[in-house]
């Protein structure tokens, strides 16, 4: 670029040196002075060229710069210089919402209809019931790079208000671990640890209640680790007090409070395993196990089965969840005689599950059904099976509409409930991951 | 004795399986290739390009799933585990599958924020940034419109991004990142002038579309949007939407609707009956279309508007 406008400068110059040198002479010589006048008028010419060139090149130059520029990163917007505070300021007081997690606040609801009185230790209730099934409130948010923390605060017409979970969980440990302390859904199962507004259905199933005590709830510590293979392998390890919120909620009235001897503690182990059979099919499975490893007072083994077809389109058909999960607990209970008084302590092997499918079509809605096969944990094995149809509705992704029909038969007794469950989430509400 | 003896035979076992797991492990080889997951097959394509044999590219949504309904698959988490770095289109786009797999992945690398996480919305000026966060508007994106992938000026600014991202992670191949990202600029300079051309025939047409996805690609090209089949973004059309949506299509002469590929085709075809209004297919990700990469996936959309243009102004 250089090389296009020195010689042009370079003769200028010389040109000019050339005039001033011989100037004198020239106003001497008189009539002599028109070639020099000539050359004066070419070197003048070739100097107008040589600014045009200089010119030119400046602009190209400047083109160019703003080709550059334009790669770089933007400008920093200027901020606005302030001389004076405000009248009457005292202090950079930043604003008292500036640090606040996320929050959501779900409503679920439900209006329910027995056609027989209640059944057993299912629990359904007689006649009409309006129902607040669950009003959870759910905070969550990062507390440093390395940690993140949330709560789940309930309320229901059952039970009144209860920290249902209060938890941190580690963000960036190294080799595929993350620690999680507090009280949470223990990773026991699939349904257990999943909250009540995220379950495909209006209720928990029965075995699930039944066998675990309610969802998988607990207080204690859980290690899982993410195994460095191709596949996706989580191996989680847990701690507890107890497993089983209705366990826990026993324990905790009784006085506990974590006074019992570390040999007491509930653990837990879970492999959990998740394979692509094909871009949109796939299938996950886990086993898990809780127990108290001495005492062998209670061991519970479950292990579930998920296939999924996921297209992730709009379409009208979009796909099904099949899900199944069995549970087998085995546990020793006291006996007591019809004073009160206890009589020894016996060992009961019950067990359970259930199945479901559920499809999913275009404009939010879906079908399922389910079928539920429960025992009583402890007492007479009181069997109950219950065949389940439920449609749903989201008319949009933050409030949805569910109609159940339930049928439970027993060795007497039968009991037809129908369910219509609404469910409105306020807020930025999710469960993660786990309750995908 | 003989229990104790084969606890330490157990024992024993239980070491040598440790170790050979573990020099598995370690025996697998260790790669130079910076290991990408993409979100969208947009920002892969354009990691592929920029990167080329220096980044290995993963890609989690398909292209003709929604983007707002890509599922969440714990095979993506163990790929987020071993990256590198991850790569999203931004503003909000990926919120039903990204911030459960970053949970799941375990990899404080790729957390929002972090060196590897790389966004390619950053220097792109959002439009529809909602003037206040109310769901009774719809599923709207706080940050603003993330289709701006639709618009290749837009796509400069995000291959920028991009290859100031993969750079930040990878500062050795600082070379190969600027000189991609010169010839994908370069390619798409070229290709903006060329569909600058192509696209004179959209210049006022108007339009409708299933979902609001289209301001990018509608300012770009001066078409002129008149409504979408859902009320309002992320809520499915009802009968009394529908009815108002063909009177407005009738008065405003509407001849052209417009269907995302991952969209039911039954309601823009019903509408196209009553209205006399052609449907046309358009790739929201590159590669709905089957055209295969960014800059392909958007000459494909195009060619099949006009297509349709010059269909519907023939008699």
């Amino acid at each position: 670029m250089r090389s296009r406008f020195q010689p042009g400068r370079s003769r200028a110059a010389s040109a000019i040196a050339l005039v001033l040198a011989f100037a004198p002479a020239a106003r001497a010589a008189g009539d002599d002075a028109k070639p020099l006048q000539q050359q004066l008028d070419t070197t003048r010419h070739e100097l107008s060229n040589t600014q045009a060139e200089l010119k030119s090149t400046r602009s190209e130059l400047a083109d160019l710069k703003r080709v550059v520029e334009g790669l770089k990163a933007p400008p920093e917007p200027a901020e606005p210089i302030v001389l004076r505070a405000p009248a009457g300021a005292t202090a950079r007081i930043p604003p008292v919402n500036a640090d606040n997690p996320a929050v959501s606040f779900v409503v679920d609801t439900a209006l329910a209809t027995s056609t027989h009185s209640s059944w057993g230790s299912i629990g359904y209730p007689d006649g009409w019931d309006f129902t607040l099934k669950n009003a959870e409130l759910f905070i969550s948010a990062p507390i440093d790079p390395f940690l993140r923390g949330y709560a789940s605060i309930n309320g229901t017409s059952d039970e009144g208000f209860d920290v249902e979970e209060a938890a941190l969980v580690t963000t960036s440990l190294p080799w595929g671990l993350a620690v999680k302390g507090g009280r949470f859904f223990a990773d026991v199962g699939r349904l257990p640890h999943w909250h009540d507004e995220a379950l495909p259905f209006v209720d928990r199933p029965a075995s699930i209640d039944r066998l675990i005590g309610g969802e998988s709830g607990s207080e204690g510590v859980e290690v899982s680790w993410l195994l460095p293979v191709d596949l996706y392998v989580a191996l989680t390890g847990g701690l507890y007090d107890a497993v089983g919120a209705e366990n826990l909620e026993a324990l905790n009235e009784n006085g506990f409070f974590g006074r019992r001897s570390f040999d007491e503690l509930n653990v837990m182990g879970k492999l959990h395993a998740y394979f692509d059979l094909t871009d949109t099919l796939n299938i996950e499975g886990g086993g898990s196990w809780v127990g108290i490893p001495r005492s062998q007072e209670r061991n519970l083994w479950a292990a579930d089965l998920t296939l999924r077809h996921q297209p992730g389109t709009q379409s009208a058909y979009q796909g099904f969840d099949l899900g199944a999960e069995w549970m087998w607990n085995s546990q020793r209970f006291t006996e007591r005689d019809a004073t009160g008084a206890v009589i020894g302590r016996m060992r009961r092997h019950r067990e359970g599950g259930y199945a479901y499918i559920e499809a999913f079509f275009a404009r939010r809605y879906s079908l399922g059904t389910r079928f539920d096969f429960s025992e009583s944990v402890d007492g007479p094995v009181d069997r109950a099976r219950t065949w389940s149809a439920f449609v749903t509705w989201k008319p949009s992704e933050f409030q949805r509409v569910r109609f159940q029909f339930d049928d439970t038969w027993g060795r007497q007794k039968t009991n037809q409930r129908f369910t219509v469950q609404w469910t409105a989430f306020i807020g930025s509400h999710s469960h993660g991951f786990a309750q995908r | 004795m003989a229990s104790l003896s084969a606890r330490s035979r157990s024992c024993r076992v239980l070491v040598l399986a440790a170790a050979l797991l573990t020099s598995g492990l370690a025996a697998s080889p260790a790669s130079a290739v910076l290991r990408v997951v993409a979100a969208t097959p947009d920002v892969a394509d354009m990691a592929r390009q920029i990167g080329g044999d220096r980044v290995s590219v993963v890609t989690i949504a398909a292209p003709t799933q929604d983007p707002h309904k890509v599922p969440v698959r714990p095979s993506f988490a163990t790929k987020l585990h071993r990256a590198d770095a991850l790569v999203v289109q931004g503003l909000g786009l990926e919120h039903a599958f990204i911030p459960a797999l970053i949970e799941a992945a375990r990899n404080g690398d790729i957390l929002p924020g972090a060196r590897g996480y790389i966004d390619a919305s950053l220097y792109v000026t959002p439009l529809e940034v909602p003037s206040s966060q109310n769901r009774s508007q719809g599923e709207l994106h706080p940050l603003g419109n993330p289709h701006f992938n639709l618009d290749p000026v837009q796509g400069k600014l995000m291959a920028r991004a991009i290859a100031e991202g993969l750079e930040r992670v990878d500062p050795a191949g600082a070379t190969t990142y600027r000189e991609g990202l010169a010839r994908f600029t370069d390619l798409l300079d070229r290709k903006i002038s060329e569909w600058a051309r192509l696209a004179e025939p959209l210049r006022g047409v108007k339009v409708v579309s299933y979902h609001q996805d289209l301001i990018y690609l509608a300012r770009r090209y001066g078409l002129v949007l008149v409504g979408t089949i859902e009320v309002k973004p992320g809520i499915q059309a009802t009968p009394g939407h529908l009815e108002e949506l063909l009177d407005v299509m009738r008065r405003e002469n509407v001849k052209l609707i417009i269907r995302e590929v991952s969209y039911d085709p039954g309601l823009a075809q019903s509408l196209a009956e009553r209205t006399g209004a052609r449907v046309v297919p358009l790739a929201v990700m590159a590669g709905g279309l089957g055209a295969e990469g960014y800059v392909a996936s958007l000459q494909a959309n195009l060619e099949a508007l006009v297509a349709a243009v010059r269909q519907s102004a023939s008699p």
